[in-house]
């Protein structure tokens, strides 16, 4: 056997094995890719689930509104709602990264919680004990609970090792004591602004946003195919 | 082997061990184990073990369950204090295993408590996991319902004494809390509060047992994937103007779609059919509203209806459940012209060659026919002739009445040829055109073998044909006064007639053959048919003729709206007192001899009309046999007339044989006057010489009208009589009445001779012969009504009186048979009495003459009185009466 023979035998071996790395590449990225698929995709259901929500919140608390400024009495106008009343949250969603925006919304949602909470105390002593407007007051803090969970527990699927950050300028400021009208129109200025909030979660930028950055998938044709 | 026994023993001291610490001090067989669970349908093993005691050992043991003693082939010795048992547990029951002592000494009945030990068996079956779990969550107004219904399918048995029993667990994530519900049924309600809508729910039961508990799967899904919404609200049906094939549907949905997202499914069908289109899913999956339904029939009522479901997802595509049918919506579809040509048809009038003209809409009308546009084509005379018309569609509100087109006459034509286009408001649809010919095709052949029967509510028809020429075939059925047809293709031998036909009607149904030559119609073959038979209405009134033996029935066929089927037969009940009798006669009888009656006697009949649905009765008739047979009544009259022609034969007989002998009851010899000794009478002649019953010549004569000539004769020639001179001498003493001068009285002369109703006329008839030999022989008469014509001739003569002269009583016996002998003797004493006799008696007649017409002879008791009484003894009665008189020869 002579040095040319020994060659061609590591040449083939060296063919063979770039075969099997090549192989072994391929397996590796299918693999990852079909893990990165399956969670894309969970992402996808939570991010759709969350904006569907964000959306019923968003009616409800449009309805609600509406029906606040027909409880508050004839004088009580839409306009009023418009006043700025100073401790109530930034409806505008923070943060440039889908971390620190997801994040804000979160820490926004539990800020205009306790708002909300502040809102139903004083209409339950303006209020009949069983008012309509109670009630879906009730209901759309319900709602608006659940949809700090769900967006808890979708920043914290995306983002496990991120705790989520407390709120900037420490516990929400309530307002201090009040008259009647101030106190309606503090309500009013709460919902309203809330209300603002919930849209600007929904708006089609921000959920193609999350979509696309998030969850990594293409960009939906339609907002609409994200509810 | 050696191990499970040692495991036994050593299982068996350790209980042992443990049951002597508790049972110490009471008794000495004890169960083991104590408290047992056992499932149905296992083997069950028990121990009795006795304790500290000597008295009994294994061997005296026994085990009962309940009542039983159970037996020793199921016993296994563990050592000589323990014994088991083995049993199979079938029953579901609980119950009581004991163990017995069987051995009797003082110690054990003085302890017998403490050798007895039971266990209370509790028996139950394994639990089953639970299948097909499934929850529903209601919408509740605006909402969904804040309670979610879950139910399953139970799986396995249970008993009564131990009943299964469900936990339900409900996992709600979104507050990390699980509700849980307990309930023997299999479904279960719970309040979740707020709905959870997008967020996941899971449900999961555990089914308990005395035997333990098992777990069903878990159902997880997304909230608004157990929702079940209201059915879509304020449906709308939009007809658009030229779109005569398509309808827009609209509708609110039942809930904001920011709660569920909801899809689709339309079903919609043309109204009266129960056969509902859907579109395809595909297409409502997210429908954009209005939704626009294709490919309908023009001008056509529909009805739609919408129902809801929850949109699923790609990991979940069925999610949610289908709401109920909204409530219908109709809409009509456009007009569009007509796309089938009408149906044309035409009635015959058999009596004479009018044709009637009759056209359906088309099948596709698309619209409201408004007119027919007709021409005609036939051949008059050798010329053929065009005509067009156009007929207005006036049918009211029934569409599919047909239209009476056109009435033609056939008449001096060989063929007409229509042809007919619908109208409608949109256009006017293809022609039609039939031929009909005065003389229809017999080169064809004709249908044959029609077959029509009923089934499911349909009449079939059937037919056979052999003919390749055939462009279709015309159905044509006539029933109840109406007539309707459809139209099969030329393959088709077998259909159901579609139009709407009424139980109990007879249809004639006819097949007709449309030639492809000039639409030709051929021969038809025809047949009845029922859809339903049912019993006749009424049944036949029956007339009668009824005769001694027998009667001839006769009815009226039943009418056919009557009859409601095929009369199969007709049933005669006949009955009299005793007993109803029937004849069953075929359907085509309308008279029938019924025969073995019984005469003179009252039958009930009645008719019984029978189709294969049943019977009905017609109208009881009565009527009375006759008393006797005709052939009765001329035997009777034919007996009765040869019974008295017998007995006229006999008189006849003994009259010819007997004939002395009669004529000497009847007519006795009456002496001739002319013979007579008295003829020689003289008033001188001594009247006292001669004793009365010598001297009593008397004859009657009894003349009826018919001898008037007899009795004018007498007038006439009484001058020629010979006893003129003598009654005018005697004129003094002789009363001149038919009656005898010897009769004891007169009147009894008369009463003798007028037996039966003409004594007027016998008695004016009658001449009487008297001898008056004495005036005295008027005495006693009583006064009589004489005739008006009588005329009483007195004999004289000279021979001697007969022998019943002489005996009275022998006269007045036969008396009465001379008086109805048809006598002649006034035209025999007219021949043979002596003219010079009349002459005779025309001299008397002065003296003696008949009595007035209107005069009643009455001798008056100054006649009676003038009368000489010796004279009364001269004579004797004549009690013979008015006897015949013989013939003077005699």
């Amino acid at each position: 056997m002579n040095g040319h023979v020994k060659k061609m035998h590591f040449q083939q071996f060296l063919e063979t094995a770039a075969k099997l790395l090549y192989f072994l590449l391929l397996l590796a990225v299918d693999s990852k890719r079909s893990v990165a698929a399956s969670r894309n995709h969970q992402c996808g259901k939570d991010l759709q689930m969350t904006l569907s929500l964000t959306k019923l919140v968003r009616k409800e608390t449009a309805a609600l509104t509406k029906e606040y400024i027909a409880s508050q009495g004839e004088g009580f106008q839409q306009g009023f709602c418009k006043a700025s009343v100073s401790g109530i949250p930034d409806p505008n969603i923070s943060g440039l990264e889908p971390s620190e925006r997801i994040a804000s919304i979160y820490t926004q949602l539990q800020a205009f919680l306790s708002h909300l909470k502040h809102v139903q105390e004083q209409q339950g002593n303006l209020q009949p004990l069983k008012s309509p407007l109670l009630v879906d007051l009730s209901n759309v803090m319900e709602r608006s609970k659940m949809l700090a969970l769900r967006v808890k527990a979708f920043y914290s699927r995306l983002f496990p090792n991120l705790p989520l950050p407390e709120p900037a300028g420490g516990p929400t400021t309530l307002p201090p004591p009040q008259t009647i009208f101030q106190q309606k129109v503090y309500g009013c200025v709460v919902l309203t602004t809330y209300k603002k909030f919930l849209m600007n979660i929904s708006i089609c930028r921000e959920r193609t946003t999350l979509k696309s950055k998030v969850c990594g998938t293409r960009r939906p044709k339609k907002c609409d195919d994200l509810l | 082997m050696v191990c499970e026994r040692a495991l036994q023993l050593f299982g068996l001291a350790c209980v042992a061990s443990v049951l002597q610490a508790g049972y110490e001090n009471n008794n000495h067989v004890v169960i083991a184990p104590q408290d047992p669970v056992i499932e149905i349908g296992t083997n069950f093993t028990a121990t009795c073990v006795i304790i500290d005691t000597a008295e009994v050992t294994a061997d005296d043991l026994y085990w009962k369950l309940s009542q039983t003693v159970i037996p020793k082939e199921l016993y296994t010795k563990i050592n000589s204090s323990a014994l088991n048992v083995t049993v199979l547990i079938t029953n579901e029951k609980p119950e009581w295993l004991f163990c017995h002592s069987k051995k009797s000494s003082h110690y054990i009945s003085m302890n017998n408590g403490r050798f007895i030990h039971g266990i209370w068996l509790k028996k139950s079956y394994r639990p089953e996991s639970p299948k097909n779990l499934s929850c529903e969550a209601l919408q509740e107004g605006k909402l969904i319902s804040t309670t979610i219904s879950c139910k399953w399918e139970a799986v396995g048995r249970h008993t009564e004494d131990a009943p299964r029993t469900y936990t339900a667990f409900l996992k709600m994530y979104i507050k990390d809390e699980t509700l849980n519900v307990s309930t023997p049924k299999n479904s279960v309600q719970v309040n979740v509060g707020l709905y959870p809508n997008y967020f996941p729910l899971e449900f999961w039961v555990q089914s308990h047992t005395l035997l333990g508990t098992l777990e069903s799967e878990h159902l997880i899904k997304e909230a608004n994937c157990f929702v079940k919404t209201n059915p879509p609200l304020d449906v709308r049906a939009i007809s658009e103007a030229g779109f005569p094939t398509s309808l827009l549907v609209n509708w609110t949905n039942p809930i904001d779609e920011s709660y569920v997202k909801l899809k689709y499914k339309i079903r919609f069908c043309p109204i009266g059919s129960q056969i509902w289109s859907y579109v395809p899913p595909e297409d409502t999956i997210n429908p954009t509203k209005p939704f626009r339904l294709q490919v309908l029939q023009p001008y056509t009522v529909y009805v739609i209806q919408v129902a809801a479901k929850p949109v699923g997802t790609k990991d979940e595509p069925d999610c949610g459940y289908w709401s109920n049918w909204s409530s219908n919506k109709t809409a009509r579809t456009p007009e569009d012209r007509p796309s089938s040509p009408p149906d044309l048809w035409k009635t015959v009038d058999s009596n004479s060659h009018d044709v009637q003209l009759l056209c359906k809409d088309p099948e596709f009308a698309n619209g409201n026919i408004t007119a027919f546009n007709m021409r005609m084509k036939y051949s008059k005379n050798g010329n053929l002739e065009q005509e067009r018309i156009s007929v207005n569609a006036d049918r009211g509100s029934n569409q599919k009445m047909a239209s009476l087109l056109k009435k033609i006459s056939l008449e001096g034509k060989e063929f007409v040829n229509v042809c007919v286009s619908a109208v409608n408001s949109a256009g006017k649809s293809p022609e039609t055109c039939l031929a009909i010919k005065r003389n229809p095709n017999d080169r064809e052949p004709t249908v044959k073998e029609i077959n029509i029967w009923p089934r499911n509510g349909q009449l079939f028809v059937e037919w056979k044909h052999n003919s390749t020429c055939v462009f279709e075939y015309v159905i044509e059925w006539v029933g109840n006064g109406e007539m309707d047809w459809q139209r099969e293709n030329k393959t088709t031998r077998q259909t159901a007639i579609k139009g709407a036909l009424e139980r109990f009607v007879c249809y004639k149904v006819s097949v007709y053959p449309i030639y492809r030559k000039d639409k030709g119609i051929g021969k038809p073959a025809s047949k009845e048919a029922f859809l339903e038979q049912g019993a006749p209405l009424n049944g036949p009134s029956v007339k009668s003729e009824s005769e001694y033996d027998h009667v001839i029935l006769t009815w009226d066929e039943t009418p056919q709206h009557l009859r409601r089927g095929f009369i199969t037969n007709y049933t005669i009940f006949y009955e009299n007192e005793e007993v109803i009798k029937s004849v069953t006669v075929p359907a085509n009888t309308t008279s029938y001899k019924l025969e073995s009656l019984m005469g003179n006697t009252h039958y009930d009949v009645w008719i019984q009309a029978s189709t294969i649905a049943g019977s009905t009765n017609g109208s009881r008739h009565s009527f009375v046999t006759q008393k006797y047979a005709p052939r009765m009544v001329v035997g009777i009259v034919v007996g009765v007339s040869f019974g008295f022609l017998f007995l006229v034969l006999l008189a006849f007989l003994f009259c010819i044989y007997k004939k002395d002998v009669i004529k000497e009851n009847l007519w006795p010899q009456i002496p001739n006057p002319s013979e007579s000794t008295i003829g020689n009478w003289s008033p001188d002649y001594p009247l006292k010489a001669e004793t009365p019953k010598e001297n009593c010549v008397s004859g009657v004569y009894v003349l009826d009208e018919g001898m008037c000539e007899v009795k004018h004769g007498f007038e006439e020639d009484k001058t020629s009589l010979s006893l003129k001179k003598d009654k005018y001498l005697s004129e003094e003493h002789s009363s001149g009445i038919g009656g005898s001068s010897c009769m004891s009285s007169p009147r009894q002369s008369v009463s003798d001779s007028d037996e039966g109703a003409d004594m007027a006329d016998t008695t004016a008839s009658t001449v009487q012969y008297s001898s008056v030999v004495a005036s005295s022989g008027y005495k006693g008469q009583t006064p009589i009504e004489q005739p008006q014509h009588s005329i009483f001739s007195r004999s004289e003569s000279t021979q001697p009186l007969l022998d019943s002269e002489e005996n009275p009583d022998m006269l007045v016996q036969e008396g009465g048979r001379a008086f109805h002998s048809p006598f002649t003797r006034s035209a025999e004493n007219q021949e043979t009495a002596d003219p010079g006799s009349f002459k005779q008696m025309e001299v008397d007649q002065q003296d003696f003459c008949p009595i007035d017409e209107d005069t009643e002879w009455t001798p008056s008791d100054s006649q009676s009185a003038n009368v000489e009484p010796g004279s009364v003894s001269s004579y004797r009665p004549q009690l013979g009466g008015y006897r015949p008189q013989n013939t003077p020869t005699e």
